[in-house]
């Protein structure tokens, strides 16, 4: 008797272990079937748990580029922008880069597209990763390989060379159409410096970068974007706005010491 | 898919082996006898590149039946172009024809325009009507405009403000239009960003502009309007622009609104991203760029507008038995330049005839060397060592190097002349033209 219940007692437990090797099995496959950047820790901690459904972030930037330094890259959700359907955040990584936070990117229905293009700073060949939660609590995630080469016609200097720094330049519609989303540019003079460069005299230069850019549109949001230090030199921005009546248009870019560069434009709406 | 690629290949072998009397030595060269042919090389483009491919295929396997398909009697090179442009060197030292590819070395030389390309058959269709089959295809095609990738700028806008960036009828127009120019007037250059054809070009274009300015027009300006924030050996021009022509030159980068959307050829005058107007007195655009149509028409290129290859061969990742060099290819860190088409090109007719002959190709090396003048008797360089290593392009560790900065006149005035022994040397490699420089 004794050994059979001994024996039972065993085969329970080997049952037990057997369930959760195979449940250890089947988790490990279906991580198995998911990018290897979900187990990035910074994703990782947004995620928290949530599966995003690949593909639906469209990121378009180059294959191959020559200028790690300056990297267009464009980010877009189809989206109907609606109060109770949009996209209210969209996260950019480049995994590869010593911190791999870019951009964080708040959007309103008024901004009437879940589309923003900036220029990166990318260390080197890496895959670049976007996140964008919708208003319903929806993950959404898209991603590019990208090879950063130093072409041997185009070492430059990395120097930067601005004598107008704070200074902003904004493009906006001469028109917009009453509910139509229509894009609006915008930069600012600013070396962006990293923290990781050191001096001629080898001592470190601080971190110093414009860390917030808002847009307005009187009172109402319409984007707000928290911006790393691998966003590229003179932070430059487009996205959309889709206005139903005029108003002034109030960009802000704050820098990490509190100073605020802060430009209006007018917005005539038909 | 795998598996159909290698019979598909095999098969072509033995096909190759059988219908065309081949025989494979134990090194696995290929050997020939009785002047049967080695196999059918059509190459496309009797430029840098394809024209140095007829050349070599030819020099290493002299029983290859090599077809050279080039519009053009003579071709006119890229490099060089700026010095006429400038008035220092006349446009007939830029023409190149295939004399010595024809009588020397054996190659068919075709001048039509290759029209489409059947990949099943491995067939190009030329213009005129004809047929080339071949065994293994060549594309050496250069670089197309992208028409209507700058709002305004066509076919038409680039008859009165020319692009000048494929050589010809444009180069002498736009010299036309600087000689017509009054002094005091303005020369706006927009340059575009990467990737494009020689990255210094624009840059070696305004320098050559300066010159002629200097000595003809000088109270004439020049403005560069660009869509990058840096360029190619951007501290040797600057300075040798300072050293020379003072502030004629101003250069605007796409962080200070150099950025070009629009163009207006009827006024001269373009529009940048933040909305700045200006107005040239002469208009030089250079727009973004795309692989030449050819190799659209045979399936090498991907979204980008150029041909993905794969490193060690040059042969297409997208279409097998054609391959790709030069500026339409995907070969980053390698420039787009004319040396290292020429050398893509050597390369790749190695590859070539070892996959006609059953073997893999070699381990490749690659080398660009490339000059730009600032003024006639001021040259600055850069030079690079290409390997492959896991599988991709890179530049050997430590090869390479661009000029010293601050160097004095007597290293300049050398680097002129080196310039000058370079297009020398180069032009008569890849045509035989002989030249007194």
């Amino acid at each position: 008797m004794q050994s059979i219940i001994h024996f039972s007692r065993v085969s329970r437990l080997l049952a037990t272990f057997l369930v959760g090797l195979l449940h250890s099995v089947h988790t490990v496959a279906a991580q198995q079937g998911r990018p290897a950047w979900e187990r990035v820790e910074a994703i990782q901690t947004l995620l928290n748990g949530a599966v995003p459904r690949p593909e639906a972030v469209r990121l378009d930037l180059p294959s191959v580029t020559q200028d790690g330094s300056s990297v267009l890259v464009t980010a877009e959700i189809d989206s109907p922008m609606t109060p109770d359907n949009h996209v209210e955040e969209l996260y950019l990584f480049a995994l590869g880069n010593p911190s791999p936070e870019l951009a964080e990117i708040r959007f309103t229905p008024l901004a009437g597209r879940a589309s923003v293009s900036t220029r990166i700073r990318l260390d080197r060949s890496q895959t670049v990763v976007a996140l964008a939660r919708t208003s319903g609590g929806d993950w959404l995630s898209g991603s590019r390989d990208v090879r950063v080469t130093v072409s041997g016609c185009l070492s430059r200097d990395a120097t930067y060379q601005a004598d107008d720094v704070m200074q902003t330049r904004v493009r906006v519609p001469p028109r917009f159409k009453a509910g139509q989303a229509s894009d609006i540019r915008t930069l600012i003079n600013h070396p962006m410096e990293t923290g990781l460069r050191k001096d001629a005299a080898g001592q470190p230069i601080p971190e110093q970068i414009i860390e917030l850019f808002q847009a307005r549109l009187d009172d109402a949001p319409v984007l707000t974007v928290r911006l790393h230090r691998a966003i590229a030199a003179n932070p430059y921005l487009v996205f959309h706005m889709a206005p139903e009546q005029s108003g002034e248009l109030t960009l802000s870019w704050e820098e990490d010491t509190g100073e605020t560069t802060v430009t209006t434009a007018e917005i005539r709406v038909d | 898919m795998i598996k159909d690629a290698m019979n598909r290949r095999q098969s072509l072998k033995l096909m190759g082996a059988a219908g065309l009397g081949t025989m494979l030595s134990a090194s696995g060269l290929p050997v020939f006898a009785g002047g049967a042919s080695a196999g059918r090389v059509v190459i496309v483009g009797g430029g840098f590149g394809g024209a140095t491919a007829a050349k070599y295929l030819k020099r290493l396997s002299p029983s290859l039946d090599v077809t050279l398909v080039e519009p053009q009697p003579r071709y006119i090179t890229c490099p060089f172009t700026n010095l006429y442009l400038g008035g220092i060197r006349t446009f007939e030292t830029l023409w190149h024809d295939f004399t010595e590819l024809r009588e020397k070395y054996g190659v068919r030389v075709v001048h039509e325009l290759a029209e489409d390309v059947d990949v099943d058959r491995r067939r190009l269709k030329l213009a005129g009507g004809e047929d080339v089959s071949w065994d293994r295809l060549l594309l050496s095609p250069g670089i197309d405009l992208r028409w209507g990738a700058l709002e305004g700028y066509d076919e038409a806008a680039a008859e009165k403000a020319p692009h000048a960036w494929k050589p010809g009828e444009q180069s002498r127009l736009l010299r036309r239009q600087l000689e017509a120019m009054e002094d005091g007037g303005t020369f706006i250059l927009v340059a575009p960003d990467n990737p494009f054809r020689c990255p210094p070009g624009p840059y070696e274009r305004v320098s050559m502009v300066a010159n002629y300015f200097k000595n003809h027009k000088p109270h004439s300006k020049i403005l560069i309007l660009d869509a990058k924030d840096g360029f190619s050996k951007q501290g040797l021009f600057m300075e040798g622009w300072r050293e020379h022509y003072g502030d004629m030159i101003e250069w605007v980068g796409r962080s200070n609104d150099g950025g070009v959307m629009r163009v207006d050829a009827d006024t001269l005058e373009v529009e940048t991203e933040f909305g700045t107007v200006h107005k040239a007195a002469v208009l030089n655009v250079v727009p973004p760029q795309k692989a030449g149509f050819i190799a659209d028409r045979a399936g090498v290129i991907d979204a980008s507008g150029w041909a993905p290859i794969h490193a060690r061969s040059f042969e297409s990742q997208l279409v097998e038995g054609i391959y790709v060099i030069g500026d339409a290819t995907q070969a980053a860190p390698m420039p787009k330049s004319g040396f290292v088409a020429s050398t893509q090109a050597k390369v790749t007719a190695r590859a070539i005839i070892a996959d006609l002959g059953g073997d893999t190709p070699p381990e490749p090396s690659w080398v660009n060397t490339c000059y730009s003048l600032i003024a006639p008797e001021w040259g600055i360089s850069i030079a690079g060592v290409y390997e492959v290593h896991d599988g991709l392009i890179r530049e050997v560790p430590g090869s390479g190097g661009v000029s010293p900065m601050e160097a004095d006149r007597s290293f300049r005035r050398k680097e002129a002349e080196y310039a000058r022994a370079w297009y020398a040397a180069i032009t008569q490699d890849v045509w035989g033209t002989r030249f007194a420089f």
